[in-house]
């Protein structure tokens, strides 16, 4: 921890969430461990939203990156240098120990998400020793809204112990990961401190899934919407969504056109308030020097126009009923 | 928006063309609170999807011309009003054809030289057509104009045949009049007439009058007749493809020989099916208008709707409307 300790912790998912990895056949799946740094592909704004997270911000603390990835522990070479690469800065980095578990029979373990974040998820916590405020980001090929929730919701002390060792023995966690949760959670100093869990919806799961996880769950198409939403937080200035925005005109192929969509697709399902959007006009028409970025903010605001009464903000909030037994039930029943 | 089962079809369609078609960008225009729930069940890419709210439509049961008077921002009129200002390329709309035809009217424009517009519709047939093999023909009108004049017939000639070109390849495809017989002299006074002024005074291969049995045939490539005619004709060889369906279901279900026999035939009768399947033909395209239109069945599901948009492309990508243009812009004297 530094001396004035964090001002924010971002916690990161790698595959699907920062990294455009495929592991949907065995061919994609056999060829990720001969990938060279240079060979790995981000999901398109990835490395330039967590540049602006992680950028230093005058008189305040540093924002602490923490990144939790189920890739196992023989890729750490590659995956930092790919992070280097892409000038990301983190102050953890924590892969799944798959020859351990395949030498300990853990068989479950390797393919079993619950049991093995949500104990690193806690740890991290407790070793931080104080309440700083988070924003998580996942991706919805594995169980990432479910643990992030289920992690929120632990923390701020909206769930019961006995809850939670029903919920981790049903979701297939091994018993000495349901007594490590709870033992971390011993030395957690309790606060809503989740403020946002962006899901990035790699496998385009309908946005209507993850209703039941309340509106502090956001579920992204790309980091252009999480762009918007986190300005709209104030993580960043104009200045950090403009250069997100810079990433998809030049880098991603993006056009102004189909920014705009995603843009009016974020406050239809009412992530972004209004007074955000004017805030982010305003502060980009006294700008001479981002003729392109301006064009995506001029369609942006047509599309906004054009939404009529459909654009009420749900601001962020857990969710309303948190069984998060019949929710698991309900997430894992998903088609 | 609109059609038998409501907005939320067209919806899904736009949802399939998202992730389907990256070329394609569709403005769903509608009321967004109704229609946006739909959306968010759905898999689909929000970068080729956006919304223009209007909460007005046209109710089935309304006279166009009132619809109009009464809800200028209906969404077929709004509709029409972003392709007239660039916003976008084509219309595609399962609503009421009234409707549709009026908007096209006050907001597109008609194409100067024609007065009547003409709903065209492809129909299977037994010939294949034009340079790609196509197993169907065009026919017009199939609704747009109830009571046409000979200068229509001729007109919807020249748009039908020029339609055929810019879409199907088709740089020469032969014409015929529909009518109750194959002589000059057969049929009504208005077709009678289109069949001299086409003989005499049109550079089409017109091939003369053709009957009802030449159109499942496919003798011709493009049948002209009025809207009245046209639409019973066509709801009629729908009707035909529904009851053949129904009449091998029934005949599946009744005796072990028949069942026999039909699954022998499976692969045959799958082809007739698809063949007579109007859903993937999507939709049809009202001509005559200054932008493309395209009119979808009221009966259209999601899949039908998401065809008829690929049509719309079709046709804006083809430059239909200015190869129309083109065709009508020569019209002779006589009929000018």
């Amino acid at each position: 921890m530094t001396a004035l300790g964090w001002r924010h912790v971002y916690r990161w998912d790698l595959d699907k969430t920062y990294l455009d990895t495929h592991f949907e056949s065995l061919r994609k799946l056999a060829r990720i461990p001969f990938e060279s740094p240079e060979e790995k592909v981000n999901i398109p704004g990835s490395a330039a939203l967590l540049r602006e997270l992680c950028a230093d911000k005058p008189e305040e603390p540093p924002a602490r990156v923490a990144i939790v990835s189920g890739s196992p522990t023989q890729m750490r070479r590659v995956l930092e240098k790919k992070l280097r690469m892409d000038g990301v800065v983190w102050h953890e980095f924590h892969l799944k120990p798959q020859w351990e578990n395949i030498k300990r029979g853990r068989f479950r373990a390797m393919r079993n998400q619950v049991g093995y974040k949500l104990p690193l998820l806690l740890r991290s916590r407790a070793e931080l020793g104080q309440a700083v405020p988070e924003t998580l980001f996942g991706d919805d090929a594995e169980a990432d809204a479910f643990i992030y929730s289920l992690y929120a919701d632990l923390i701020a002390d909206r769930i019961e112990l006995g809850m939670l060792r029903k919920v981790l023995t049903r979701a297939g966690a091994y018993d000495e990961e349901v007594e490590e949760s709870i033992g971390h959670l011993a030395h957690i100093d309790r606060a809503d401190s989740v403020e946002t869990i962006f899901v990035h919806l790699d496998k385009r799961t309908p946005p209507s899934r993850f209703r039941m996880f309340g509106p502090r769950l956001v579920p992204v198409y790309n980091y252009f919407q999480a762009a918007l939403v986190l300005f709209s937080r104030r993580h960043f200035g104009s200045e950090g969504v403009v250069r997100v925005t810079r990433a998809f005109l030049e880098a991603d192929g993006a056009g102004p056109d189909e920014l705009a969509n995603l843009f009016q697709d974020i406050v239809r399902r009412g992530h972004l308030p209004e007074p955000a959007m004017h805030r982010l006009g305003e502060s980009m028409q006294a700008r001479r020097d981002v003729a392109g970025e301006q064009e995506v903010i001029r369609k942006c605001i047509q599309r906004f126009g054009a939404l009529g009464p459909a654009r009420a903000y749900r601001p962020p909030a857990p969710p309303a009923n948190a069984d998060y037994l019949a929710m698991w039930d309900r997430f894992k029943a998903r088609p | 928006m609109g059609g038998d089962h409501g907005s939320s079809e067209a919806v899904k369609a736009a949802a399939t063309l998202s992730l389907e078609r990256p070329d394609l960008h569709v403005i769903l225009v509608g009321d967004v609170p109704e229609l946006s729930p739909v959306l968010d069940e759905l898999r689909y890419d929000p970068s080729r999807i956006s919304f223009r709210h209007t909460p007005q439509w046209v109710h089935p049961d309304q006279s166009p011309k009132d619809a109009l008077r009464e809800r200028p921002e209906a969404s077929i009129f709004v509709a029409c009003s972003l392709v007239a200002e660039g916003e976008a390329d084509a219309v595609v709309t399962s609503g009421s054809t009234g409707a549709a035809i009026l908007a096209a009217a006050e907001r597109l424009g008609r194409i100067p030289g024609v007065r009547r517009c003409a709903l065209a519709a492809v129909t299977p047939t037994e010939q294949l057509h034009g340079p790609h093999g196509d197993p169907f023909a065009l026919l017009l009108d199939v609704g747009a104009t109830l009571d046409v004049t000979a200068r229509d017939l001729v007109v919807f000639a020249i748009m039908g045949a020029a339609y055929s070109a810019a879409i199907s390849g088709n740089e020469r495809p032969r014409v015929a009049l529909l009518s109750n017989g194959a002589e000059p002299h057969k049929g009504p006074r208005e077709v009678v007439e289109a069949h001299r002024m086409l003989k005499e005074s049109v550079d089409l291969d017109f091939v003369g009058n053709v009957e009802g049995l030449d159109i499942p045939k496919g003798t011709v490539d493009v049948v002209v007749t009025g809207g009245f005619l046209g639409n019973v004709i066509l709801k009629m060889l729908e009707g035909f493809g529904a009851v053949i369906s129904d009449l091998a279901a029934d005949a599946y279900a009744r005796k072990f020989l028949w069942r026999l026999g039909l699954t022998m035939l499976s692969s045959g009768l799958k082809q007739i099916q698809t063949v007579m399947d109007w859903e993937q033909y999507g939709g049809a395209p009202i001509l005559g208008f200054a932008q493309p239109i395209i009119k979808a069945h009221g009966r259209s599901r999601s899949r039908a709707i998401a065809n008829a948009c690929r049509v719309a492309a079709k046709a804006a990508r083809s430059e239909m409307v200015a190869t129309v243009q083109r065709a009508v812009a020569d019209l002779p004297e006589e009929v000018a």
